[in-house]
Order: C-alpha cells, then structure tokens, then sequence
C-alpha cells in the first residue's frame, strides 16, 4: 500500500507533463479484503488491491477526463493521453473551473487495525456470529469487510490533498425455520465493531420473528429503527439535498419553508467523528458542515463547483468526480438524536409496526419524495405499548417528508448505518404517526 | 495473459489450492454525455487485472490484483489459499464442485462495425444532433443523451485443463428528456430508462436507434405528462411495453432463478426466493403463454458470451415452460448441491470480482399476438411504457412497479395518455393471468446495465429478449 506522499508524487509528475491550460489529477489506491458467510458457513471471502488515476484537463474552455485503473508504469501516460482526447471533442463553454486550495483540514477516519486485519482476523469475529446462531440452532449469513483507502488530489491550481482513511463493516441476518432477523455494525476501527452486541441483537430479533402472521395493509403509527431511517435520509440526499436537484427545479426543497415537524434537524457533517469523517470532496475542495434541515425548515443543499457558481456561492466540498451530470451528493448525513430512550417510544404507541428494516427501497416520485419498499427481517405488531407478535413483511408506499412532517419522538440513541448507496449515515429511532402501506 | 495465468494456476498449486482457476482481464469504455447542448463528459476508461480462484481445504478463497508483474500474481495466488485456509477454520462442508469439461477456444462478440473505430467526433454529433432535436420544446428542462462503448479481452484458465479467450463488445445509447412545471418533474427515455439501451453488437446498435429522429417525440411526451390525467385506479388488464416486460423479467424471473438465491448464499443482502427446488417441475409459474429461457448464445443479449466466467460454455436452458417451473441459473458448486450440471451462469464484474450467479440472456418467448391485437381485445385497461420504478420483496414475489408513462385503453382503443401509474401483485398470480404476448415481430433484445448483486457490489449487464404482453386483473393505481 503507497501512503499519501507517493500518491501525491504521481499526481505531481503527472501534473508536471501538462503543457497546456489545467489539469487535475486523482490517484486512488484501495485494498479490500472481505469475507462472506452463509449457513453458518464461509462460502465466500476475497481480497482486492487496486489502484486508479483519474485526470481532468482544462484547455481553451473544454474539458476531458481520462481514466486509467492499474498499477502500471504507463498508467499515468495512458490516462493523460486519454484526457487530452477527450477535451478535444468537448464543447466550448462548460469547463468549469478548477478549485484553489482552500487551506483548510480536518478529521480522517483511520485505524490501523482495520488496515492490517487478516482473513484470519475476519474469519474468527466471524465464528463469533455463527456460533451464537448455531448456538440457537440458526443460520447465520452476512459479510465482514475492511477496506483502507488513500486519495490523493493535486491540481495545477495548487492544490494538493491526500488522506487515508478506512471502514470496517459487519453486516447479518439470522435466519430460523420461519423468520429472521438483521443486524449491522459499523466503524473505522475493526477492533471497535460490536460483534457481540451484533450478535445478541440479530439472535434475539430472529428468535422474536418466528411465525410472522399477516396483518392488514393501511395506515399504522410506526416505530422506525435506524435501519429503514437510513434509508429514508439517504434517498432524501440523493432526490432533493442536491443544489443541482434545486436548480433542476426537480427537489422538494424550498429554502426557508417548514416541510417537517419541527423536531426534525439533519445536517451534512464530514467532520463528525461518527460518520466516517473525511476532509474533502472529489475536487479537493474542503467538505464543510451544512445545515439541511433546520427544526423542520429546508435550511440548505449541498454545493460542488459547478453548482456553486451557477448560484454565486462557495462549494460546499460535496462534489463527485468531476464533470458529471449527477450533481452534489451528501454523503455524511448526521439527524439530531431526540430526548426519549427508544424503548419507551414503543411504549407510547397503543397500536402500530415496529420496523427493523426497510428493503428495496426505489423512489416512485421523486419531486413529492415518494418511495415504495417491503419491510424486512422484523416487522412487529405493537399493542398497547408492547411488542405482540411478528407480522408478515409489508409494502410501503410513502412520502419521506410526510413522514417527517409527522415525527411524533425521536430517541436519545442513535446508530452509525451504512445506506445502500455507502453513505455514513447517523441515524435515530423515529415515532412516526402514520405510515402507508399498501400490500 | 496466458503466461500470467500459468503463473498464477503454478503459485496457487505449489501453496496447497486443489483447485484454482485464473481470469485475466482487459477492460475499455467510452462514455460520452451531451446535457442541455453541451458536452457534459467524455470519459475513457481502461481497467487491467487478474483474479484468482482456489479451493483449499475444502474452502474457497479469492484474490485479485492490479499488477501483472510475475511478483505481483504469484502474491495474489498466494493470498487466495492463505483466505481459502482462513475460511476452512469455520468451515464444516467442504465444496463440491459438477464435473464440467475443460474447454479450450475463442470467442468474439460478433459485430458489422468496432464502436471504437468511430470518432469520438462522430459521437459527439451524434449526440448534439439529438440533444437540438429535443432543444425547442417549452417546458423541458433537462435534455441528457448518451453513448457507451465496452470492449471487454477475458482470458480463463483452470487447473483442470481450460484455457478460454474472449472479447466482448458492447455498444449502448438512449435519451432522456425531463420536463417540469410548478409541482410536476416528468421524464420520458428512449429507448429505455436508465440511461440507455445496450447490447452486444457494434457501432450499427447505435445507428439503428436513431436518436436523433426519436428525441423530439420524446421530449413532446415528457411535456404532455405534465398536464396529462393521472392513471386511472382499480383492478384492470395491464399491457406492458417490451421494455417494462423485460424488467419484470427481470425481477420476477430472472433473479427468483438463482440457484444461489435459492440455496440461501445471497441471503444476506440481495434475499431468497420463492422457487424452492420441491418446486422444480411441478410449480405453476405462470400461464402456459409464458416461457422463459435462459439463452447465453442468443446474439446481441448483454449475457451472450462463448463460456461463462468459471469455464462452462454458453447454452440455453428452460426457466418457465408453458408456465411451468422447470430451471435454474447455476453454477458448478450450486448445481451439485441439487445433483445437476452448471448451466453456465457464472459472471463476474471485471477481474476483481468473484464469480457468482447472474443472468445471462433471460427471455420471455415470444407468443403468437401483437400490440395491436392485445388493444383491439381489451374492454379497460392501460398500455404502459418504459419503467420508472421497481421494487420487489427479498423472495421475489410481492412488486410494485411504475412506468414514466400510460395510455388508457377503453373498448379496444388506446385513449389517452396518463401520467405517474404504478402496478402491483404476487409474481404468481400476475404471470398465471398473462393471456397474450406478442410474437416475433415485436420481439426485442433489451438489457439491464445495472444489475446489482452480491457483497462485495457487483454491477452486471443482463440481457431480455422480451415482447409486449397482457395480464388480467392486475391492481393499478397513480402514485400520489
């Protein structure tokens, strides 16, 4: 593995061959090694090594992007080489400019351990898991992956930026002869993953959701637990926290307006030590906190260049890979914790679902921020403030900001989730008084 | 490749593999993307790489690598068998692979014109010229065209004896056109969403679509959603587009038949399936119009290759018959475990990927009906078009999908057009009231380009002959 000053080295000898206008040069190394089980079993466990170099050149108001992935020694030629022919066929005038280095800095998430964790190392939290659903005469499924990263970006603007940071994550379902359960943990130190804890609770929900029985589908107050409120966050970034989604006219966000229960703060902060910190953006631009809902009201959307200078701001350092037509993308959501231990949110609701986890979840309208999903792995009847029984997966169809509009409590706890797209996200149990499901 | 593959089988052998095999693997792509008249990107892409598979101790282990140096490889093979001991510490079965013979040959994805012997300047016209022809209409906001190029060099040894060389080619291109109004986002695709639609062939899969002389009729739909009625709600009969019926396909057909899915390897994250092996040969499916194959050597399917990624050659095989639950997607390993042969399904994403099930070409046969026979024979219904959104539980049976849009069919007329319908049911029940489905004129390659599956991520390009087709009784209803 190169650390951050070698990286940085062959982007400068690669910035040092451009002869004409800007350039940009990324160079990314990523080891991962993963190990995956089913049945109580290893059926699947891998390592991957690979390196990338991504350059941006700016000339005459067109820019290319060429990008090579290997370890090669031409790998930095075939990627400017590659750049240079795209710019060549661009179109005048879109370049957008490249960012000056902004001078600031901030937290990484890194941890050794998780850098020199073995397939040795992952296969005995592993056996933690299994046993404790063999234990119980379970099944247990799930992966344990690490994965260190090293970024680095140099630019002929001054620009020079470099982190290496990693992620280790336990993902499982428990599985018994008719139900299961799901847990996730999650953190950049591998040492610090709860696996017991992981594993109590996938045991315990597995155990409690055996037998599910149908229930009818309509309108329940809900008991959301981090998982599927993740979710929710998440699609919300990607359909309306974006400043390309607003200049699109296709967010629901509207500056200023109270869309939410005014219990409902999310922010964007690549700096909180819980969210897998990261200083900057893929322009090298610093990654600073935004507000995105304020005690209910839309507050802010995230900003790279392109969009920052449409709207006559400052990037917010959210940006993609550059040039995309995706736009910015929150990828560090934080929603403020509430003051009531989830457990007693249950307590409080005379009749309604408690959701361990949504699935499948796919945006139906993405304007009116209306999402369809099952439940999964856990969806309980909640009567007079006590879990009953399990009840067979459900349907959902539902706005997210109507949901949020209606957040009865949100609990004091809060978890580290991992969406589907690989954000960070922080995320509590929510109390939501009407949830639609359809089937 | 060759000598990197020996080298890597060599390095896995003398550290104990009882089983190794070795994929090597040269990627290219181009993808270019005209938004709102410019030229939003034009990326290149080059990927190398080697990935290799042992079975050590009855285990599997895996590892890839970026460097093709002799050092590098035999380090990697080398880490494989050190994972595949790991794994063998937890492990109380060992793996038991089918017998497949140990092939040896070449294969090319047939094609009139390389992609990439045509100018990036050509593209980029190609492109302007359809992005100016959706450039007038009020109202649409967002105009995105794009053009994607895949060449693909897979070499494939095994320590039983194959050796494998392939270069699959893969052009794609679509349209989109999103229009807007104060409280409406409409977007129409062409010829499918999600980008574009992509299929093993060359530069004439591009010419053939004709983006520039579909753009405007596109754009003018997307407008016309805005204002149109929303779909009518109730239990009516539904007429998918080929497209939509190649996702549902997709989602309810394809994926419920992987073996590994059903064996409960992918449990964890993609889910189960309905389709347990007591069902295999007896289960009603669907109607008898609805067969379903499994088709690798059918030209220009996205899943059309010459042997799969573990060295089993490309075949078609019978999901559904008549309606009848008769096949899976397998593997080696899989296929075993129910006492069967692979038939040839296992695919991986690039050479840092492990191989799991995915589809290969999954098809709806085509029928005996048309389009327009399927609307002159219905009393109420909706022709629907183009998905929009799919989700469907963890065993595959319980969807709900929307298309970006409908036409409201009232006594063998297609009426109006309408905006924002979404259809549900049970897989079973919806393919068991499938009572038409168009014939060969009307049968298409289509594809999916970003078939998800497997930890780590996989992204695979699928394909789905499919054709129109009508189903009874079906709940829809407008998204609200």
């Amino acid at each position: 593995m190169n650390d951050d000053q070698e990286l940085l080295g062959i982007g400068e000898r690669a910035l040092a061959r451009v002869e004409h206008g800007e350039a940009e040069v990324m160079v990314v190394d990523e080891r991962s090694e993963l190990t995956r089980f089913a049945g109580n079993e290893i059926h699947q466990s891998v390592a991957e090594r690979f390196r990338y170099i991504r350059v941006r050149l700016v000339h005459d108001g067109r820019t290319g992007v060429g990008e090579v992935r290997g370890h090669g020694a031409d790998a930095v030629e075939r990627a400017m080489t590659a750049a240079e022919e795209s710019r060549r066929v661009t179109t005048a005038p879109d370049a957008s400019p490249l960012p000056a280095p902004d001078g600031a800095g901030g937290p990484v998430a890194f941890a050794a351990t998780t850098a020199a964790a073995t397939p040795e190392d992952r296969a005995g939290l592993v056996a933690i898991v299994t046993g404790a659903a063999q234990a119980q005469r379970l099944n247990a499924y799930g992966a344990l992956s690490t994965t260190t990263t090293t970024t680095a970006i140099v630019s002929s603007t001054g620009l020079r930026r470099a982190a290496t940071s990693t992620q280790a994550s336990l993902v499982t379902v428990v599985r018994g002869d008719d139900g299961g359960g799901y847990a996730s943990r999650h953190s950049a130190d591998f040492g610090a993953l709860d696996v017991e804890g992981l594993a109590d609770e996938v045991v315990d929900t597995c155990m409690r959701n055996q037998h599910a029985t149908p229930i009818d589908p309509g309108d329940y107050e809900v008991v959301l637990s981090p998982y599927a409120v993740t979710d929710m966050l998440e699609h919300l970034a990607w359909v309306g926290f974006s400043a390309l989604a607003k200049q699109e006219h296709r967010s629901f966000v509207r500056i200023g307006e109270r869309l939410m229960s005014e219990s409902v703060t999310i922010r964007d902060d690549a700096s909180a030590p819980e969210v897998f910190p990261f200083p900057f953006d893929n322009e090298g631009v610093s990654t600073v906190p935004v507000k995105l809902i304020d005690s209910g009201v839309c507050a802010g959307v995230v900003y790279d260049t392109p969009t920052a200078l449409r709207d006559g701001v400052v990037s917010t350092g959210h940006s993609l890979p550059q040039p995309n037509t995706w736009g910015p993308l929150a990828r560090h959501m934080v929603m403020e914790a509430g003051t009531t231990p989830w457990e007693d949110m249950v307590e409080s609701v005379s009749r309604g679902l408690y959701v361990t986890r949504f699935w499948y979840v796919r945006d139906v309208h993405p304007l009116r921020t209306l999402i369809t999903g099952m439940t999964r792995e856990g969806t309980f009847l909640i009567e007079n403030g006590r879990i009953t029984r399990p009840v067979k997966d459900l349907r959902f169809t539902q706005s997210i900001v109507d949901a949020l509009a209606d957040v009865v409590q949100i609990s004091r706890e809060r978890r580290l989730e991992l969406g589907e797209g690989a954000s960070g996200v922080l995320s509590p149990w929510l109390q939501i008084g009407r949830f639609t499901f359809t089937s | 490749m060759r000598q990197v593959s020996e080298r890597a089988l060599d390095a896995a052998s003398a550290a104990g593999a009882t089983y190794a095999d070795c994929r090597v693997i040269n990627r290219t792509v181009q993808r270019l993307t005209v938004k709102n008249g410019l030229v939003a990107a034009v990326e290149l892409f080059e990927d190398e790489g080697v990935g290799v598979r042992v079975i050590v101790d009855g285990a599997w282990g895996f590892a890839s690598v970026d460097v093709l140096d002799p050092a590098s490889v035999e380090e990697a093979a080398r880490h494989a068998v050190q994972i595949a001991r790991a794994s063998s510490r937890v492990n109380r079965v060992a793996v038991r692979l089918a017998p497949a013979p140990p092939l040896t040959g070449v294969y090319r994805t047939p094609f009139v014109r390389d992609p990439f012997t045509v100018s990036l300047d050509d593209k980029v016209d190609l492109l302007l010229r359809t992005d100016a022809a959706m450039s007038n209409l009020p109202h649409v906001q967002i105009r995105e065209c794009s053009l994607e190029f895949v060449r693909e060099e897979r070499h494939f040894a095994s320590s039983e004896g194959a050796l494998l060389d392939q270069t699959i080619v893969e052009s794609g291109g679509g349209l989109d056109a999103t229009a807007t109004s104060d409280d409406e986002v409409q977007t129409r695709s062409f010829p499918n969403s999600f980008g574009r639609h992509q299929i093993c062939a060359g530069w004439e899969a591009i010419e053939a679509l004709d983006l520039p002389g579909n753009a405007e009729r596109i754009a003018e739909e997307a407008v016309a959603l805005l204002t149109a009625p929303p779909c009518p709600a109730g239990t009516m009969t539904v007429i998918l587009d080929a497209t939509q019926a190649a996702l549902q396909v997709h989602e309810s057909c394809g994926h419920p038949t992987e073996l590994d899915r059903v064996l409960g390897h992918e449990a964890a994250y993609a889910g189960t399936s309905f389709l347990t092996p007591d069902l295999l040969g007896t289960f009603r499916y669907g109607s008898e119009h609805v067969t379903m194959t499994a088709d690798s050597t059918r030209a220009p399917g996205l899943g059309t290759f010459g042997w799969d990624d573990e060295g089993v050659a490309a075949q078609r095989s019978l999901l559904v018959d008549q309606g009848l639950f008769t096949g899976y997607l397998s593997s080696r390993e899989t296929a075993a475990a129910i006492g069967q042969l692979s038939n040839g399904a296992m695919r991986a994403d690039g050479w840092s990927r492990l191989p799991i099930i995915r589809m290969t070409n999954v098809n709806l046969e085509p029928g005996t009906s048309s389009l327009e026979e399927m609307i002159a024979t219905t009393k109420h219904g909706v022709y629907l078009e183009t998905n929009r959104s799919w989700s469907i539980d963890d065993r595959r049976l319980n969807f709900q999908f929307g298309t970006q849009n409908g036409w409201e069919i009232v006594d063998g007329v297609r009426t109006r057009l309408v905006r924002n319908p979404i259809y549900s049911g049970q897989t079973p029940d919806f393919w068991r009231s499938c009572d038409a489905v168009a014939g060969p004129a009307e049968w298409q390659m289509l594809g999916v380009v970003n078939c998800g599956k497997g930890q780590p991520s996989q992204s695979m390009h699928v394909g789905h002959g499919a054709a129109p087709c009508r189903f009874r009784n079906v709940r829809v209803e407008p998204s609200r």
